[in-house]
């Protein structure tokens, strides 16, 4: 069985009007439950402008709930059946999607396609072309260049206390004063033996956890020795 | 080339852990399309990276991206390393996510120019085509 994940659209989330954003979640919620998935995420509403507060990650979650006990959409596994438009949508989404794989394929296959920055490339193309079709008002986005506000609506956003950062910096200091060095070192020399050798890692990664040895000193060895990935510079 | 056809060139960069990179390259994208040469570092680079490749390609101009709410610092960082490579001549501007408050407070550090969520790219292309050759001619170039 195909088990799906959705997430409702990040780049769909307008900084300006931000409480709109609240009916965009709940649509596009809508039509991930319509389309049967599995799991899904809704975002807050603020999340073009910070972290979510409290509030808006609680709201996020009522819409779930709203379409989930309200609506009535899960009465049926597949509501939409026998929509002559949604089946042509469906078809033709596939038809797109089996292209782009064969393009891919002809490419020499999906590392490849990564390695040259066709992802990145097309990632590129697609987002101009929505700016430029957004700023000649071909695409409408409300409150961003239709029924815009003459004065913005402020809408309170979370603001991460400095200092977080500070007691972080003390606890990993502690932890550091704390944990048995020997241990550590010995941990990280294993993971370090693993990767070079091409071995399973996930036991030295346990075995480094359970020493104390931080995520950065962990990230450090495998940064060592497999080095960085570079993204092909593609504007 | 020091005439007045001369074309600005353009570091677009993005510091720190901040991976939200679509407006720095759509930015990129029309600095180029209107003619100007734009080099992008890519994510993830630290501000003495970004200070050394503008140096390096000697650049009339520094575009920051942050969305990530380390502004203040990254901007204040850049500035600091550009006076101290005597670059300090590079006109410094940003955008992403930036509270309304902090603007002026980014403007006192010296950065030029902060553009928010809804700024069309012709009104960044007009900033740069303004204020550049305003500094060519102030440092006698053009």
């Amino acid at each position: 069985m195909l088990r799906t994940h959705a997430q409702t659209a990040g780049v769909s989330l307008t900084a300006q009007q931000p409480l709109n954003n609240i009916a965009r979640v709940a649509i596009q919620a809508l039509a991930a439950v319509l389309g049967g998935t599995n799991s899904l995420h809704t975002d807050a509403y603020d999340e073009a402008l910070a972290l979510p507060t409290e509030e808006s990650a609680t709201i996020a979650l009522r819409t779930q709930q709203i379409i989930a006990y309200e609506t009535g959409v899960t009465h049926t596994i597949d509501p939409l059946a026998g929509s002559y438009y949604v089946e042509w949508l469906t078809d033709e989404m596939e038809r797109q999607a089996m292209e782009i794989i064969e393009e891919i394929r002809r490419m020499g296959g999906m590392v490849r396609a990564i390695e040259e920055g066709y992802f990145l490339r097309e990632l590129a193309e697609a987002s101009y072309r929505y700016q430029q079709e957004v700023e000649r008002k071909e695409r409408i986005i409300v409150g961003v260049n239709a029924f815009t506000d003459e004065i913005p609506l402020k809408v309170p956003i979370q603001l991460v206390d400095p200092e977080v950062e500070r007691v972080q910096a003390e606890r990993l200091a502690r932890v550091r004063r704390e944990r048995d060095p020997k241990r550590v070192e010995e941990a990280l020399k294993g993971l370090r033996r693993a990767a070079v050798e091409g071995q399973n890692t996930m036991p030295h990664f346990v075995e480094c956890a359970l020493a104390y040895c931080t995520l950065g000193e962990m990230m450090d060895v495998l940064r060592e020795v497999y080095g960085t990935y570079q993204e092909p510079a593609y504007v | 080339m020091q005439g007045v056809d001369r074309r600005i060139r353009v570091l677009i960069a993005k510091p720190g852990l901040d991976g939200h990179d679509r407006g720095a390259k759509v930015v990129a994208r029309a600095l180029r399309d209107a003619g100007m040469e734009v080099i992008y570092t890519g994510l993830r680079q630290t501000p003495e990276m970004i200070v050394s490749a503008a140096i390096q390609e000697d650049v009339d101009a520094i575009g920051l991206s942050i969305l990530s709410g380390a502004h203040m610092h990254y901007f204040r960082e850049v500035k600091r390393l550009l006076e101290e490579e005597g670059a300090s001549d590079i006109l410094l501007f940003g955008g992403g996510i930036i509270p309304d408050e902090d603007v002026p407070k980014l403007k006192a550090l010296g950065v030029a120019a902060v553009f928010g969520p809804g700024t069309s790219t012709q009104e960044i292309v007009d900033f740069l085509r303004q204020a550049v050759p305003e500094r060519w001619k102030a440092q006698g170039l053009a």
